[in-house]
């Protein structure tokens, strides 16, 4: 499954879920088919989800709440994992990523 | 009548030189992709003179091209017809930037009334609070997660002042913010 803009990529590959390049969301209805994708994901009931963020350099405030919004909805499904991958060069995941842990303490952040 | 929320230190003027960049709304029909060549072109001017150090520059580039997207960003969504006006100026510990744009008087009270909610408390209890109450209701709707994200995470902060425009039923809104610039590495 993949999403492609002239701005970012979203894609899977199995249970993990690639952001590519710089999404500045102009609202939440239009990261929809983003949502939609990563719910399809956790509906298939995984053992564990990867959200692969290494390679998104900008994600606005829509696009965060985008994520945060997912990630409360995995806290609903605690036989699920759920992993993300950051990196502390881009310096809107290290400032912003932290807060995801803050709602779902077991979410396993790796920002290397 | 004229309003003021947030701080209000940061909202007494720009002093020193300032960059100013007019988004006339005719002849460029701003879109949302103003928002993104406009912050970006800001944030490489300022972050210019950090280029010695590439932490310096990668962290002042992002932080300054963050915080004048969100703004422009709510600028374009929610003005009444006409331009937008983005004065910026920086000294040796913050950046700091002015937006400027008219709205509907509806959209004024709206805004003012979230801004009563969102300027009282520790921003990062209030983003995590919010964040919460727009997944279990969406129909609180997201407005304020930017702004209380750029308070959070970015240190920012804000201020905006509300005062009667020319025309009727139409408000000029003023947003100030300030962000701290450090120098880490040298």
């Amino acid at each position: 499954m993949e999403i492609k803009t002239d701005d970012y990529r979203v894609w899977t590959e199995g249970s993990d879920i690639f952001f590519d390049g710089a999404m500045r969301l102009a609202s939440s209805e239009a990261g929809a088919p983003i949502t939609a994708l990563a719910t399809s994901v956790l509906a298939s009931n995984p053992a564990s989800i990867t959200l692969n963020l290494k390679d998104l350099h900008f994600l606005n405030s829509s696009g965060i709440n985008l994520l945060a919004k997912f990630t409360i909805e995995v806290r609903k499904h605690p036989d699920v994992r759920l992993v993300v991958r950051g990196t502390p060069d881009i310096p809107w995941q290290s400032k912003s990523l932290p807060n995801l842990k803050k709602l779902h303490p077991a979410l396993v952040l790796l920002m290397n | 009548m004229t309003a003021l929320f947030g701080t209000p230190d940061i909202a007494i003027g720009m002093k020193g030189s300032v960059s100013r960049v007019r988004l006339f709304d005719g002849p460029l029909d701003l879109s949302w992709r103003h928002c993104a060549t406009t912050s970006d072109f800001i944030a490489d001017l300022f972050a210019l003179r950090f280029q010695s150090s590439r932490n310096d520059y990668m962290e002042v580039r992002h932080s300054i091209g963050y915080l004048v997207n969100e703004l422009i960003e709510n600028a374009v969504k929610f003005r009444a017809p006409g331009e937008i006006v983005v004065e910026a100026s920086m000294d040796s510990e913050c950046f700091k930037l002015k937006v400027s744009n008219d709205v509907l008087g509806e959209i004024a009270s709206e805004f003012q009334s979230l801004l009563a909610d969102i300027t009282v408390g520790d921003p990062k209890d209030l983003l995590i609070q919010r964040i919460e109450a727009n997944a279990a209701n969406p129909d609180v709707g997201s407005s304020g997660l930017g702004l209380l994200t750029l308070m959070s995470d970015y240190g920012a902060r804000l201020a905006w002042i509300f005062s009667p425009a020319d025309e009727n039923d139409r408000i000029c809104l003023e947003t100030y913010a300030s962000i701290p610039i450090s120098q880490t590495h040298n």
